[in-house]
Protein backbone atom coordinates (compact mmCIF):
# COMPACT_ATOMS: atom_id res chain seq x y z
CA UNK A 1 0.00 0.00 0.00
CA UNK A 2 0.89 3.08 -0.97
CA UNK A 3 1.21 6.00 0.96
CA UNK A 4 -0.79 8.23 -0.98
CA UNK A 5 -3.11 5.28 -0.71
CA UNK A 6 -2.98 4.79 2.81
CA UNK A 7 -3.50 8.56 4.01
CA UNK A 8 -6.67 9.05 1.74
CA UNK A 9 -8.68 8.75 4.64
CA UNK A 10 -6.87 11.21 6.10
CA UNK A 11 -7.20 13.73 3.27
CA UNK A 12 -10.57 13.01 2.97
CA UNK A 13 -11.16 14.27 6.56
CA UNK A 14 -8.75 17.07 5.84
CA UNK A 15 -10.73 18.28 2.89
CA UNK A 16 -13.18 20.36 4.79
CA UNK A 17 -10.18 22.02 7.26
CA UNK A 18 -8.61 23.06 3.71
CA UNK A 19 -11.65 24.07 1.91
CA UNK A 20 -12.17 26.25 4.67
CA UNK A 21 -8.00 27.72 4.65
CA UNK A 22 -9.13 28.54 0.63
CA UNK A 23 -11.77 30.15 1.52
CA UNK A 24 -10.92 32.44 4.59
CA UNK A 25 -7.85 33.99 2.13
CA UNK A 26 -10.87 35.60 -0.23
CA UNK A 27 -14.14 35.39 -1.16
CA UNK A 28 -14.50 32.51 -3.94
CA UNK A 29 -16.16 30.04 -6.01
CA UNK A 30 -16.59 26.79 -5.97
CA UNK A 31 -14.36 26.68 -9.05
CA UNK A 32 -11.44 28.91 -7.74
CA UNK A 33 -11.42 26.10 -4.60
CA UNK A 34 -11.09 23.74 -6.80
CA UNK A 35 -8.36 25.00 -9.15
CA UNK A 36 -6.53 26.09 -5.80
CA UNK A 37 -6.85 22.40 -4.64
CA UNK A 38 -6.06 21.23 -8.06
CA UNK A 39 -1.98 20.94 -7.78
CA UNK A 40 -1.53 19.42 -4.16
CA UNK A 41 -2.44 16.16 -2.96
CA UNK A 42 -6.03 17.41 -2.04
CA UNK A 43 -7.42 17.82 -5.34
CA UNK A 44 -10.74 17.25 -5.61
CA UNK A 45 -13.82 17.15 -8.01
CA UNK A 46 -17.21 19.30 -7.74
CA UNK A 47 -19.15 15.84 -6.95
CA UNK A 48 -17.14 15.79 -4.11
CA UNK A 49 -17.23 19.71 -3.32
CA UNK A 50 -20.49 20.80 -3.22
CA UNK A 51 -21.74 18.58 -0.80
CA UNK A 52 -18.97 19.50 1.26
CA UNK A 53 -19.73 22.81 0.92
CA UNK A 54 -23.48 22.48 1.86
CA UNK A 55 -22.64 21.04 4.96
CA UNK A 56 -20.40 23.49 5.76
CA UNK A 57 -23.29 25.67 5.30
CA UNK A 58 -25.30 24.20 7.39
CA UNK A 59 -22.68 24.02 9.99
CA UNK A 60 -22.93 27.63 9.60
CA UNK A 61 -18.94 27.84 8.99
CA UNK A 62 -19.60 29.41 5.52
CA UNK A 63 -21.99 31.54 3.67
CA UNK A 64 -22.44 32.77 0.61
CA UNK A 65 -23.87 35.24 -1.90
CA UNK A 66 -24.92 35.42 -5.21
CA UNK A 67 -23.29 37.23 -8.19
CA UNK A 68 -23.65 37.62 -11.74
CA UNK A 69 -21.37 36.28 -14.14
CA UNK A 70 -19.98 37.93 -16.92
CA UNK A 71 -21.95 34.87 -19.14
CA UNK A 72 -24.03 32.15 -17.71
CA UNK A 73 -25.99 31.62 -14.83
CA UNK A 74 -24.90 33.92 -11.25
CA UNK A 75 -22.49 32.52 -9.15
CA UNK A 76 -22.32 31.25 -5.50
CA UNK A 77 -19.35 33.23 -4.09
CA UNK A 78 -18.41 31.63 -0.49
CA UNK A 79 -16.62 33.26 2.93
CA UNK A 80 -15.95 32.30 5.97
CA UNK A 81 -18.71 32.96 8.97
CA UNK A 82 -17.20 34.55 12.57
CA UNK A 83 -17.99 30.65 13.59
CA UNK A 84 -15.84 28.99 10.66
CA UNK A 85 -13.36 31.65 11.23
CA UNK A 86 -12.94 30.61 14.83
CA UNK A 87 -13.25 26.93 13.79
CA UNK A 88 -10.50 27.28 11.11
CA UNK A 89 -8.24 29.36 13.74
CA UNK A 90 -8.94 26.25 16.48
CA UNK A 91 -8.48 23.44 13.71
CA UNK A 92 -4.81 25.52 12.40
CA UNK A 93 -3.65 25.82 16.44
CA UNK A 94 -4.27 21.83 16.47
CA UNK A 95 -2.90 21.41 13.55
CA UNK A 96 0.10 23.12 14.85
CA UNK A 97 -0.22 20.82 17.89
CA UNK A 98 0.17 17.69 15.90
CA UNK A 99 3.15 19.10 13.84
CA UNK A 100 5.20 19.97 16.96
CA UNK A 101 4.74 16.55 18.38
CA UNK A 102 5.78 15.06 15.00
CA UNK A 103 8.30 16.97 15.09
CA UNK A 104 9.79 16.56 18.69
CA UNK A 105 8.68 12.95 19.07
CA UNK A 106 12.09 10.75 19.60
CA UNK A 107 14.21 13.63 19.91
CA UNK A 108 14.36 13.97 23.80
CA UNK A 109 17.21 12.93 24.94
CA UNK A 110 16.17 9.35 27.45
CA UNK A 111 17.88 8.94 30.88
CA UNK B 1 -25.92 13.19 -37.88
CA UNK B 2 -27.14 12.91 -34.45
CA UNK B 3 -31.03 14.29 -32.62
CA UNK B 4 -30.03 17.21 -30.31
CA UNK B 5 -32.13 17.68 -27.52
CA UNK B 6 -32.32 21.25 -25.49
CA UNK B 7 -32.51 21.34 -21.56
CA UNK B 8 -32.40 23.76 -19.00
CA UNK B 9 -29.48 24.15 -16.88
CA UNK B 10 -29.23 27.07 -14.33
CA UNK B 11 -31.72 28.46 -16.37
CA UNK B 12 -29.77 28.66 -19.60
CA UNK B 13 -30.52 26.51 -22.75
CA UNK B 14 -27.87 24.37 -24.21
CA UNK B 15 -28.34 21.45 -26.68
CA UNK B 16 -26.80 18.39 -26.07
CA UNK B 17 -26.38 15.16 -28.12
CA UNK B 18 -29.09 12.47 -27.01
CA UNK B 19 -26.37 10.05 -26.08
CA UNK B 20 -25.24 12.94 -23.72
CA UNK B 21 -28.59 13.79 -22.61
CA UNK B 22 -28.92 10.16 -21.40
CA UNK B 23 -25.50 10.43 -19.92
CA UNK B 24 -26.47 13.60 -17.91
CA UNK B 25 -29.79 12.49 -17.17
CA UNK B 26 -28.37 9.13 -15.57
CA UNK B 27 -25.38 11.07 -13.65
CA UNK B 28 -27.77 13.84 -12.20
CA UNK B 29 -30.28 10.71 -11.15
CA UNK B 30 -27.45 8.66 -9.36
CA UNK B 31 -26.51 11.92 -7.90
CA UNK B 32 -30.23 12.89 -6.19
CA UNK B 33 -30.30 9.29 -5.54
CA UNK B 34 -27.11 9.33 -3.55
CA UNK B 35 -28.08 12.31 -1.92
CA UNK B 36 -31.17 10.64 -0.49
CA UNK B 37 -32.40 12.67 3.18
CA UNK B 38 -29.98 15.20 3.00
CA UNK B 39 -31.41 18.09 3.72
CA UNK B 40 -29.28 20.25 1.16
CA UNK B 41 -30.25 17.94 -1.71
CA UNK B 42 -32.16 20.10 -3.71
CA UNK B 43 -29.51 22.69 -3.74
CA UNK B 44 -26.38 20.61 -3.84
CA UNK B 45 -28.18 19.17 -7.43
CA UNK B 46 -28.69 22.43 -8.56
CA UNK B 47 -25.13 24.12 -8.17
CA UNK B 48 -24.24 20.70 -9.71
CA UNK B 49 -26.27 21.66 -12.58
CA UNK B 50 -24.97 25.13 -12.48
CA UNK B 51 -21.18 23.87 -12.07
CA UNK B 52 -22.23 21.58 -15.27
CA UNK B 53 -23.47 24.73 -16.95
CA UNK B 54 -20.07 26.40 -16.24
CA UNK B 55 -18.14 23.40 -18.22
CA UNK B 56 -20.70 23.37 -20.91
CA UNK B 57 -20.47 26.82 -22.09
CA UNK B 58 -16.66 26.10 -22.25
CA UNK B 59 -16.88 24.15 -24.90
CA UNK B 60 -19.17 26.24 -26.46
CA UNK B 61 -18.68 28.75 -29.11
CA UNK B 62 -19.70 31.19 -31.93
CA UNK B 63 -20.41 28.17 -34.53
CA UNK B 64 -20.02 25.50 -32.15
CA UNK B 65 -23.64 25.19 -30.70
CA UNK B 66 -23.99 21.80 -29.98
CA UNK B 67 -22.37 19.93 -26.87
CA UNK B 68 -21.40 16.57 -28.75
CA UNK B 69 -21.74 12.96 -26.33
CA UNK B 70 -18.26 12.63 -25.79
CA UNK B 71 -17.55 15.78 -24.42
CA UNK B 72 -20.60 15.32 -22.10
CA UNK B 73 -19.00 12.23 -21.05
CA UNK B 74 -15.89 14.69 -20.55
CA UNK B 75 -17.46 17.06 -18.48
CA UNK B 76 -19.23 14.31 -16.27
CA UNK B 77 -15.94 12.07 -15.70
CA UNK B 78 -14.17 15.99 -14.35
CA UNK B 79 -16.98 16.57 -12.32
CA UNK B 80 -16.47 13.38 -10.86
CA UNK B 81 -18.88 11.29 -8.34
CA UNK B 82 -21.35 12.93 -5.98
CA UNK B 83 -20.35 11.45 -2.70
CA UNK B 84 -22.53 12.69 0.28
CA UNK B 85 -19.54 13.84 2.63
CA UNK B 86 -22.28 13.50 5.65
CA UNK B 87 -21.84 9.39 5.42
CA UNK B 88 -18.78 8.85 6.91
CA UNK B 89 -17.87 5.85 5.32
CA UNK B 90 -18.18 6.58 1.42
CA UNK B 91 -15.00 5.97 -0.51
CA UNK B 92 -11.85 8.60 -0.03
CA UNK B 93 -12.64 11.91 -2.54
CA UNK B 94 -10.01 12.53 -3.87
CA UNK B 95 -9.62 10.93 -7.70
CA UNK B 96 -5.96 9.46 -7.17
CA UNK B 97 -7.21 7.33 -4.42
CA UNK B 98 -10.61 5.96 -6.03
CA UNK B 99 -8.96 4.38 -9.17
CA UNK B 100 -12.69 2.57 -9.09
CA UNK B 101 -14.13 5.92 -9.73
CA UNK B 102 -13.40 6.02 -13.63
CA UNK B 103 -14.55 8.40 -15.74
CA UNK B 104 -18.22 8.73 -15.99
CA UNK B 105 -19.31 5.29 -13.74
CA UNK B 106 -21.13 7.72 -11.57
CA UNK B 107 -24.18 5.43 -10.72
CA UNK B 108 -22.86 2.28 -11.88
CA UNK B 109 -23.78 -0.04 -9.23
CA UNK B 110 -26.39 -2.37 -10.21
CA UNK B 111 -30.37 -1.81 -9.07
CA UNK B 112 -32.83 -4.22 -7.75
CA UNK B 113 -34.32 -6.19 -10.84
CA UNK B 114 -38.24 -5.06 -11.08
CA UNK B 115 -40.74 -6.03 -13.44
CA UNK B 116 -41.51 -3.36 -16.20
CA UNK B 117 -43.06 -3.27 -19.70
CA UNK B 118 -40.40 -2.77 -21.86
CA UNK B 119 -41.53 -1.39 -25.56
CA UNK B 120 -38.20 -1.55 -27.27
CA UNK B 121 -38.98 -4.43 -29.18
CA UNK B 122 -42.35 -5.22 -27.97
CA UNK B 123 -44.90 -6.73 -29.85
CA UNK B 124 -47.86 -5.78 -28.17
CA UNK B 125 -47.18 -3.51 -24.81
CA UNK B 126 -44.46 -4.47 -23.85
CA UNK B 127 -45.59 -7.34 -21.09
CA UNK B 128 -43.83 -10.25 -22.76
CA UNK B 129 -40.49 -8.14 -22.77
CA UNK B 130 -40.63 -7.12 -19.45
CA UNK B 131 -41.06 -10.51 -18.11
CA UNK B 132 -38.53 -12.33 -20.61
CA UNK B 133 -35.93 -9.81 -18.78
CA UNK B 134 -36.94 -10.19 -15.61
CA UNK B 135 -36.72 -14.03 -15.39
CA UNK B 136 -33.65 -13.85 -17.27
CA UNK B 137 -35.27 -16.32 -20.25
CA UNK B 138 -35.76 -15.32 -23.86
CA UNK B 139 -38.75 -13.04 -24.61
CA UNK B 140 -40.19 -15.75 -27.41
CA UNK B 141 -40.69 -18.52 -24.64
CA UNK B 142 -42.68 -15.89 -22.90
CA UNK B 143 -44.48 -15.22 -25.86
CA UNK B 144 -45.02 -18.72 -26.88
CA UNK B 145 -46.47 -19.60 -22.95
CA UNK B 146 -48.85 -16.78 -23.65
CA UNK B 147 -50.23 -18.15 -26.71
CA UNK B 148 -50.27 -21.10 -25.32
CA UNK B 149 -51.98 -20.59 -21.86
CA UNK B 150 -54.53 -18.40 -24.32
CA UNK B 151 -55.89 -22.13 -25.52
CA UNK B 152 -57.55 -22.34 -22.62
CA UNK B 153 -60.25 -20.57 -22.33
CA UNK B 154 -58.36 -17.44 -23.38
CA UNK B 155 -56.72 -17.46 -19.99
CA UNK B 156 -53.07 -15.80 -21.22
CA UNK B 157 -55.11 -13.75 -23.13
CA UNK B 158 -56.75 -12.40 -19.85
CA UNK B 159 -54.01 -12.67 -17.93
CA UNK B 160 -51.92 -10.59 -20.22
CA UNK B 161 -54.47 -7.70 -20.38
CA UNK B 162 -54.00 -7.73 -16.97
CA UNK B 163 -50.75 -7.74 -16.67
CA UNK B 164 -50.55 -4.72 -19.43
CA UNK B 165 -52.69 -3.01 -17.23
CA UNK B 166 -50.77 -3.51 -13.74
CA UNK B 167 -47.40 -3.37 -14.40
CA UNK B 168 -45.84 0.30 -14.91
CA UNK B 169 -43.50 0.59 -18.35
CA UNK B 170 -40.11 1.54 -17.89
CA UNK B 171 -40.05 5.34 -18.97
CA UNK B 172 -36.61 6.83 -17.59
CA UNK B 173 -33.54 5.29 -18.03
CA UNK B 174 -33.05 4.26 -14.66
CA UNK B 175 -36.32 2.06 -14.83
CA UNK B 176 -35.56 1.10 -17.97
CA UNK B 177 -31.98 -0.45 -15.94
CA UNK B 178 -34.19 -1.66 -13.17
CA UNK B 179 -35.94 -3.42 -15.76
CA UNK B 180 -33.13 -5.39 -17.09
CA UNK B 181 -31.60 -5.48 -13.90
CA UNK B 182 -28.18 -3.89 -15.38
CA UNK B 183 -26.24 -1.17 -13.94
CA UNK B 184 -27.91 2.17 -14.85
CA UNK B 185 -26.38 3.36 -17.50
CA UNK B 186 -23.61 5.25 -17.74
CA UNK B 187 -22.21 7.81 -20.12
CA UNK B 188 -19.89 5.33 -21.99
CA UNK B 189 -22.33 2.73 -21.97
CA UNK B 190 -24.22 5.16 -23.67
CA UNK B 191 -22.06 6.45 -25.84
CA UNK B 192 -20.69 2.60 -26.91
CA UNK B 193 -25.02 2.13 -27.49
CA UNK B 194 -25.24 4.77 -29.71
CA UNK B 195 -22.05 4.00 -31.58
CA UNK B 196 -23.24 0.41 -32.32
CA UNK B 197 -26.45 2.08 -33.26
CA UNK B 198 -28.73 1.30 -30.44
CA UNK B 199 -30.96 4.26 -31.45
CA UNK B 200 -30.96 3.53 -34.85
CA UNK B 201 -35.03 2.67 -34.26
CA UNK B 202 -35.56 5.37 -32.53
CA UNK B 203 -33.87 8.22 -34.65
CA UNK B 204 -35.98 7.05 -38.09
CA UNK B 205 -39.38 6.62 -36.42
CA UNK B 206 -40.32 9.56 -38.82
CA UNK B 207 -39.08 7.33 -41.77
CA UNK B 208 -41.35 5.77 -44.28
CA UNK B 209 -39.37 2.55 -44.52
CA UNK B 210 -39.27 2.60 -40.74
CA UNK B 211 -43.09 2.72 -40.77
CA UNK B 212 -43.92 0.42 -43.01
CA UNK B 213 -41.92 -2.34 -40.91
CA UNK B 214 -43.76 -1.65 -37.84
CA UNK B 215 -47.04 -1.93 -39.83
CA UNK B 216 -46.38 -5.22 -41.61
CA UNK B 217 -45.14 -6.13 -37.55
CA UNK B 218 -48.98 -4.81 -36.70
CA UNK B 219 -50.65 -6.87 -39.30
CA UNK B 220 -48.37 -10.42 -37.97
CA UNK B 221 -49.63 -9.76 -34.99
CA UNK B 222 -53.23 -9.31 -36.09
CA UNK B 223 -53.01 -12.00 -38.21
CA UNK B 224 -51.46 -14.35 -35.54
CA UNK B 225 -54.33 -13.12 -32.70
CA UNK B 226 -56.88 -13.94 -35.37
CA UNK B 227 -55.63 -17.06 -35.81
CA UNK B 228 -55.18 -18.42 -32.09
CA UNK B 229 -58.96 -17.35 -31.64
CA UNK B 230 -60.38 -19.42 -34.57
CA UNK B 231 -57.95 -22.42 -33.58
CA UNK B 232 -59.71 -21.97 -30.32
CA UNK B 233 -63.21 -21.55 -31.47
CA UNK B 234 -62.85 -24.83 -33.39
CA UNK B 235 -61.61 -26.73 -30.18
CA UNK B 236 -64.63 -25.77 -28.65
CA UNK B 237 -66.93 -26.93 -31.28
CA UNK B 238 -64.77 -30.33 -31.81
CA UNK B 239 -65.11 -30.81 -27.54
CA UNK B 240 -68.51 -29.74 -27.81
CA UNK B 241 -69.99 -32.69 -30.55
CA UNK B 242 -67.34 -34.98 -29.08
CA UNK B 243 -69.76 -34.81 -25.66
CA UNK B 244 -72.45 -35.21 -27.42
CA UNK B 245 -73.38 -32.22 -28.74
CA UNK B 246 -77.09 -31.07 -26.93
CA UNK B 247 -77.23 -33.37 -24.21
CA UNK B 248 -80.79 -31.83 -22.80
CA UNK B 249 -84.33 -33.03 -22.76
CA UNK B 250 -86.38 -30.13 -23.96
CA UNK B 251 -89.16 -28.73 -21.99
CA UNK B 252 -92.23 -28.41 -23.48
CA UNK B 253 -92.70 -25.28 -25.33
CA UNK B 254 -88.76 -25.11 -25.69
CA UNK B 255 -89.44 -25.28 -29.84
CA UNK B 256 -91.43 -22.06 -29.77
CA UNK B 257 -89.77 -20.08 -26.72
CA UNK B 258 -86.04 -20.83 -27.56
CA UNK B 259 -85.24 -18.96 -30.41
CA UNK B 260 -87.38 -15.92 -29.45
CA UNK B 261 -85.53 -15.43 -26.27
CA UNK B 262 -81.78 -16.08 -28.59
CA UNK B 263 -83.27 -13.33 -30.64
CA UNK B 264 -83.60 -11.61 -27.87
CA UNK B 265 -80.10 -11.94 -26.32
CA UNK B 266 -78.67 -11.34 -29.48
CA UNK B 267 -80.52 -8.46 -29.72
CA UNK B 268 -79.49 -7.12 -26.54
CA UNK B 269 -75.64 -7.78 -27.13
CA UNK B 270 -75.93 -5.92 -30.66
CA UNK B 271 -77.96 -3.05 -28.36
CA UNK B 272 -75.34 -3.13 -25.57
CA UNK B 273 -72.58 -3.14 -28.54
CA UNK B 274 -73.59 -0.08 -30.28
CA UNK B 275 -73.98 1.87 -27.16
CA UNK B 276 -70.80 1.04 -26.37
CA UNK B 277 -69.64 2.14 -30.12
CA UNK B 278 -71.49 5.51 -29.27
CA UNK B 279 -69.64 6.07 -26.11
CA UNK B 280 -66.10 5.60 -27.35
CA UNK B 281 -66.86 7.47 -30.77
CA UNK B 282 -69.22 10.67 -29.46
CA UNK B 283 -68.98 10.11 -25.91
CA UNK B 284 -72.67 10.06 -25.30
CA UNK B 285 -75.17 7.01 -24.87
CA UNK B 286 -78.25 7.05 -27.27
CA UNK B 287 -77.76 11.49 -27.56
CA UNK B 288 -77.53 11.95 -23.67
CA UNK B 289 -73.67 12.83 -22.93
CA UNK B 290 -71.65 11.29 -20.12
CA UNK B 291 -71.50 12.96 -16.73
CA UNK B 292 -68.34 15.46 -17.04
CA UNK B 293 -66.74 13.64 -14.27
CA UNK B 294 -66.82 10.01 -15.64
CA UNK B 295 -64.33 8.20 -17.30
CA UNK B 296 -65.42 6.37 -20.80
CA UNK B 297 -63.35 3.29 -19.21
CA UNK B 298 -65.79 3.21 -16.15
CA UNK B 299 -68.89 4.18 -18.73
CA UNK B 300 -67.89 1.12 -20.34
CA UNK B 301 -67.63 -1.42 -17.59
CA UNK B 302 -70.88 0.30 -15.86
CA UNK B 303 -72.39 -0.41 -19.45
CA UNK B 304 -70.98 -3.88 -19.47
CA UNK B 305 -72.61 -4.34 -16.06
CA UNK B 306 -76.21 -3.01 -17.12
CA UNK B 307 -75.99 -5.82 -20.30
CA UNK B 308 -75.28 -8.42 -18.45
CA UNK B 309 -77.83 -8.04 -15.81
CA UNK B 310 -80.37 -7.31 -18.43
CA UNK B 311 -78.93 -10.68 -20.42
CA UNK B 312 -78.85 -12.26 -16.98
CA UNK B 313 -82.38 -13.67 -16.34
CA UNK B 314 -82.93 -14.40 -20.07
CA UNK B 315 -79.82 -16.40 -20.43
CA UNK B 316 -80.73 -18.34 -16.93
CA UNK B 317 -84.79 -19.03 -18.47
CA UNK B 318 -82.65 -20.42 -21.85
CA UNK B 319 -80.62 -22.51 -19.64
CA UNK B 320 -83.51 -23.71 -17.44
CA UNK B 321 -84.97 -24.66 -21.25
CA UNK B 322 -81.74 -26.45 -22.00
CA UNK B 323 -81.25 -28.01 -19.32
CA UNK B 324 -84.33 -28.70 -17.59
CA UNK B 325 -82.76 -27.04 -14.56
CA UNK B 326 -80.00 -25.12 -13.20
CA UNK B 327 -77.67 -26.19 -15.62
CA UNK B 328 -73.84 -26.89 -16.19
CA UNK B 329 -70.63 -25.79 -13.78
CA UNK B 330 -70.22 -23.48 -16.88
CA UNK B 331 -72.99 -21.50 -17.08
CA UNK B 332 -72.94 -20.92 -12.70
CA UNK B 333 -72.08 -17.70 -11.60
CA UNK B 334 -68.29 -18.09 -12.59
CA UNK B 335 -69.96 -18.34 -16.06
CA UNK B 336 -71.12 -15.09 -15.89
CA UNK B 337 -68.16 -13.43 -14.45
CA UNK B 338 -65.96 -15.17 -17.02
CA UNK B 339 -68.11 -13.32 -19.61
CA UNK B 340 -67.72 -10.43 -18.11
CA UNK B 341 -64.10 -10.11 -18.69
CA UNK B 342 -64.74 -11.48 -22.25
CA UNK B 343 -66.86 -8.29 -23.02
CA UNK B 344 -64.59 -6.11 -20.84
CA UNK B 345 -61.48 -7.84 -23.14
CA UNK B 346 -63.41 -6.77 -26.69
CA UNK B 347 -64.48 -3.60 -25.87
CA UNK B 348 -61.22 -2.79 -24.36
CA UNK B 349 -59.60 -4.23 -27.43
CA UNK B 350 -62.17 -2.09 -29.99
CA UNK B 351 -61.33 0.73 -27.64
CA UNK B 352 -57.50 0.29 -27.80
CA UNK B 353 -57.91 0.04 -31.77
CA UNK B 354 -60.17 3.40 -31.79
CA UNK B 355 -58.30 4.99 -29.50
CA UNK B 356 -54.85 4.19 -29.37
CA UNK B 357 -52.22 5.05 -32.44
CA UNK B 358 -54.16 2.77 -34.71
CA UNK B 359 -56.93 5.09 -34.97
CA UNK B 360 -55.91 6.95 -37.95
CA UNK B 361 -56.39 3.63 -40.84
CA UNK B 362 -59.08 2.09 -38.91
CA UNK B 363 -61.46 5.40 -38.62
CA UNK B 364 -60.88 5.90 -42.42
CA UNK B 365 -62.03 2.53 -43.14
CA UNK B 366 -64.95 3.22 -41.19
CA UNK B 367 -65.97 6.27 -42.40
CA UNK B 368 -65.65 5.06 -46.01
CA UNK B 369 -67.07 1.48 -45.66
CA UNK B 370 -70.58 2.23 -46.45
CA UNK B 371 -69.58 4.41 -49.95
CA UNK B 372 -67.03 2.00 -50.30
CA UNK B 373 -69.46 -1.10 -50.29
CA UNK B 374 -71.54 0.86 -52.25
CA UNK B 375 -69.29 1.61 -54.93
CA UNK B 376 -68.74 -2.13 -55.14
CA UNK B 377 -72.54 -2.99 -54.99
CA UNK B 378 -72.69 -0.64 -57.82
CA UNK B 379 -70.05 -2.19 -60.02
CA UNK B 380 -71.67 -5.81 -59.42
CA UNK B 381 -74.67 -4.31 -60.52
CA UNK B 382 -73.11 -2.52 -63.82
CA UNK B 383 -71.50 -5.82 -64.32
CA UNK B 384 -74.56 -8.23 -63.66
CA UNK B 385 -76.20 -5.58 -66.73
CA UNK B 386 -73.54 -6.65 -68.59
CA UNK B 387 -74.10 -9.80 -69.27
Amino acid sequence: MSVNEKFSSLRKGLLEFLVLKVIAGDKVYAADILQELSGTEFATQEGTLYPLLSKLRREELVDYEWKESEAGPPRKYYRLTAKGREQLQETLDYWQKINATLKNLGLKSRP
Amino acid sequence: MNKVITINLGGNAYQLEEGGYDALRSYLDAAGRRLEGNPDRDEIIADIERAIADKVRGVLGANKTVVLAREVAAIIAEMGPVEDTADADTAAGTPESTPAAAPGTAGAKIPPRRLYKIREGAMVSGVCNGLAAYFRVDVTLVRLVFAFVTFFYGTGLLVYIILAIVIPSAETTEEKAAAQGTPAATAQEFIRRARAGYYEGMRTFGDRKAHREWRRRFKDEMRDWSRDFRQEMHQHANRWWQQGGPTWTPRSGAWFALPFLSLFLGLIAILGLWVGYTLITSGTVIGLPLPASMPVWVAILFLIVVIQAIRWPFKAMRRSYYCGGYGPPCCGPLGFLWHLCVWAAVIWFIYWLTQGGHSATLHDLAQHLPGKLHHALSSLKQWWEQL
